[in-house]
């Protein structure tokens, strides 16, 4: 598999192995700014999550400490990130993720007690989150809520067990007016 | 030293394949059309490749990806995605540079930086950003109009009359045996440029009301030649071909209206079907490219509105089958008279703009305020009856999404009425009676209905401006520097779509009416739309507050279009009513030897050769048009039991994906 099946003229091969590398040290500098001087020559030394969150990107979101969480692989559990997952967070969001990615990163972000399904609880904090938790008008009162899970499920809770599993879930985003395309 | 995980140094099969996705990436990110990329800037954007085992290369490869598009093409449109936070507030980002930039996605980021609508989609809600690509789709409209009207009718009739030729020109005493009851001198003299000394405010006066200079000049009726150029292998009819060229613009903007109203409504047909519109909000509503605690807060009372919005429609639907006899007489009768009301308010501004008009045709000392009466009273008009409106709607308690529409249809009656009437009561007083009593203050009633339109269009603009300066930037000055109580109830001023769109639309209908009497309205009309643009988008991003009401965007971008072509119509009924009942002026214009505009067509195609007359005459007989009719019937009739039959099929196939699914998810 060498030059005589490429599609690509040598020119800009180079040029975008110039661009990759540029693009992955931006990256690579990007999570060292994040990191203390002292911590940056360590090989899989991992910020920990209230550093992530400084991220302009992520300060605002509502989403913000799930998405660490779910990025994460420490075994502890602390939201805290090393390279590879940093990157893995990135390509997740970049617009070229496949969907799957996307619905399967989406679902663990939304099940906020990690057990796979998103029951009555998880929907009730996605809700909260959507709408914003601190203000006490954006809160929709607790018939509101009932009444929104209760239509949640009719429309996506296939198998009629009382939760959204991520098969469902993909199922209802696949259906979303964002991929008539 | 740095260590990245992933250096591309061999060209194995995985690299390569990975290098070829690049490139396209790269060099044909996709150029979405506007609504795509209003649609797709969420969280959930499309997939091409599967998802396979190899997650993480994949990962790494996918961000390299998106970053690589990002950085080759465009680094300006992030930028640009900072703007909402950066209007106020310390927390936004600050030294994004291009890796954080890419960080979040938005998908629609490839596609044009310079319009800059992309801000608005963060901060300001879809439907805003509809009315943009509204306004944007009229000002192309437009402007192919313009090269339409002037590709057949301006140039030629430059040319000819450069050249000089006179060939054809029927005179006045040609005409006066014609017609000899409208035999009067004074009805063929029509020289309107002023004689003598001129007072230098003149010209401003002439610019505005499209008087002097400008009445006998290309921009008006009057001023074109009924010239007939006939050769042996070069022929030329201009007044045919003015006539033609209206007709054609009138179809023209009948097919851009449905070209672009046709994938709207697969769109709003295919969300409507997906029942699952609160799933959906919760799922894929948020946007991960809100940067900064503003956005992320008026993104949260969106998505808070929506739901209220959609949980309100419920109720009211619950409500609404739980209601008994009595209670819905009480509310059906109160929408009567309310109805009633509105119509009433709809009737009195309409009468106003009669009793204005007349007022204008008296000469006074305050020439260019009188002139100008007509105008401020229809836009005045315009701005008080849709608050009243506004008012009514709410006693009138429809559905939330029916509200809106009403709101659209009534102020949509408003305005075009309102036009029509304008345009119809200038028709009255410019045109001669149709006994031939020529009204000799009116040389020319054409150019007096072509400066009416112009005066509407220019008025329409300049008011906008106005609006811009002296209330909607004072206002915004005041709110943010004083803390009264007062400035806060008042607050900053919310961007409503439904009354701009009609704005649009009701300017677009008057340049409709007026296109066949100033054919240059559609390049002034561009202009002004181009204006209107920049105008709109300073006062949004400057002067607005986010509308904390949205309403679906997909359905109402629809429905704008639907509006419009309402408009056309009207349009339409008074370009016919001009062609084929009035009579047009004798002094002036292409027609000016005619009984009717209409009459140049029948003369023209006694002219064609016998062959293409008995062809002609072949295809408007009987023997011709019933067999097509029955065709026509027979077709439709297929085509309808297809469209049932495909709806079946889809029905079925949704009922056995459900099914699929289910075995799939046990």
């Amino acid at each position: 598999m060498g030059a005589t099946g490429s599609q690509l003229s040598k020119e800009s091969l180079s040029e975008y192995q110039v661009n990759v590398h540029l693009l992955l040290e931006n990256a690579h500098r990007r999570f060292t700014e994040l990191q203390a001087k002292a911590d940056r020559n360590i090989q899989s030394h991992r910020v920990p999550m209230n550093t992530i969150l400084t991220l302009p990107e992520l300060k605002s979101n509502p989403f913000r400490k799930r998405i660490c969480r779910v990025f994460s692989t420490s075994e502890a559990n602390d939201g805290s990130l090393s390279f590879d997952d940093f990157l893995d967070l990135l390509s997740a969001f970049s617009d070229s993720a496949t969907l799957e990615i996307k619905s399967h990163y989406a679902f663990r972000i939304f099940d906020f007690d990690d057990d796979g399904t998103l029951d009555n609880r998880d929907l009730e904090k996605l809700v909260n989150c959507l709408t914003g938790e601190t203000d006490e008008t954006k809160l929709t009162d607790d018939e509101m809520k009932q009444r929104k899970s209760g239509i949640l499920k009719q429309h996506s809770d296939i198998d009629k067990d009382g939760t959204v599993n991520l098969s469902e879930f993909q199922h209802v985003i696949s259906r979303s007016p964002d991929f008539v395309r | 030293p740095r260590k990245c995980p992933l250096r591309i140094t061999n060209t194995s099969t995985g690299a390569r394949a990975m290098l070829r996705r690049m490139k396209k990436a790269v060099l044909s990110r996709p150029e979405s059309s506007g609504l795509k990329r209003f649609i797709s800037y969420r969280l959930f954007t499309h997939s091409r490749f599967s998802f396979k085992n190899k997650m993480k290369s994949k990962h790494i490869q996918s961000c390299l990806l998106s970053i690589a598009g990002r950085c080759n093409k465009c680094r300006s449109p992030l930028r640009s995605a900072e703007d909402p936070g950066s209007t106020k507030g310390p927390n936004m980002c600050g030294n994004s540079k291009a890796t954080s930039e890419s960080f979040f996605t938005f998908s629609h980021c490839g596609a044009k930086p310079c319009k800059r609508l992309e801000v608005g989609q963060l901060i300001y809600t879809c439907g805003v950003q509809s009315y943009f690509f509204f306004l944007r789709f009229l000002v192309v409209l437009n402007f192919l109009s313009f090269l339409l009207l002037g590709g057949f009718v301006l140039i030629p009739n430059i040319v000819f009359r450069s050249v000089g030729t006179d060939v054809g020109n029927i005179t006045g005493d040609v005409l006066s045996l014609l017609f000899p009851h409208t035999g009067d001198k004074e009805c063929m003299e029509y020289n309107p440029n002023p004689q003598g000394l001129v007072v230098f405010y003149e010209f401003f006066i002439h610019l505005l009301s499209g008087t002097g200079f400008m009445e006998y000049s290309y921009m008006f009726y009057g001023y074109y030649n009924n010239t007939v150029v006939q050769d042996d292998n070069f022929s030329y009819n201009i007044p045919l071909a003015y006539l033609f060229t209206a007709v054609f613009y009138f179809a023209f903007c009948l097919l851009c209206i449905i070209a672009r109203s046709v994938p709207l409504r697969n769109l709003t047909t295919f969300t409507a079907e997906s029942v699952s519109n609160y799933s959906m909000t919760v799922f894929t509503g948020w946007d991960y490219g809100c940067l900064g605690s503003k956005a992320t807060k008026l993104k949260q009372r969106n998505i808070y509105y929506q739901l209220q919005v959609d949980l309100e429609e419920e109720r009211l639907k619950k409500h609404a089958a739980s209601l008994t006899l009595c209670s819905k007489v009480i509310l059906y009768s109160l929408r009567v008279l309310m109805f009633l009301v509105a119509a009433g308010l709809i009737g009195a501004a309409i009468f106003a703009i009669k009793i204005a008009t007349e007022f204008s045709q008296v000469e006074g000392i305050l020439g260019l305020f009188y002139e100008y009466l007509p105008s401020i009273v229809i836009t005045s008009g315009n701005f008080l009856v849709p608050l009243l409106c506004d008012q009514i709607a709410l006693i009138e308690k429809y559905p939330p999404g029916a509200t809106v529409i009403m709101a659209l249809l009534r102020f949509a009656v408003f305005f075009l009425f309102l036009s029509q009437y304008s345009k119809s009561a200038s028709l009255k007083l410019g045109s001669p009676d149709l006994r031939g009593s020529v009204n000799h203050m009116l040389g020319c009633w054409e150019t007096r209905v072509g400066q009416e339109m112009y005066k509407l269009t220019l008025f329409d603009l300049l008011v906008n401006i106005a609006l811009l300066v002296l209330v909607e930037f004072p206002r915004r000055m005041v709110v943010d520097n004083w803390s009264c109580k007062l400035s806060k109830w008042v607050g900053r001023q919310e961007f409503v779509v439904p009354s701009n769109v009609l704005g649009l639309v009701y300017g677009q209908t008057v340049v409709w009416t007026g296109a066949l009497f100033c054919p240059l309205l559609p390049l002034i009309n561009t202009v002004k739309f181009v204006i209107l643009f920049y105008c709109k988008k300073i006062t949004l991003f400057y002067n607005c507050r986010p509308a904390i009401r949205t309403f679906r965007s997909t359905t109402s971008a629809f429905f704008f279009l639907a509006v419009l072509l309402f408009g056309w119509i009207l349009a339409l009924v008074v370009m016919i009513y001009s062609l084929a009942v009035i009579h047009p002026s004798q002094a002036c214009g292409p027609f000016r030897n005619l009984p009717r505009m209409w009459q140049t067509v029948p003369n023209s195609f006694y002219n064609l050769s016998k062959v293409t007359q008995d062809f002609l005459f072949f295809i408007g007989s009987q023997a011709f048009s019933i067999p097509l009719f029955a065709l026509s019937c027979v077709v439709m009739c297929y085509i309808t039991a297809l469209a049932s039959i495909y709806g079946k099929s889809v029905a079925l196939l949704r009922a056995q994906l459900k099914l699929v699914c289910y075995i799939y998810v046990k």
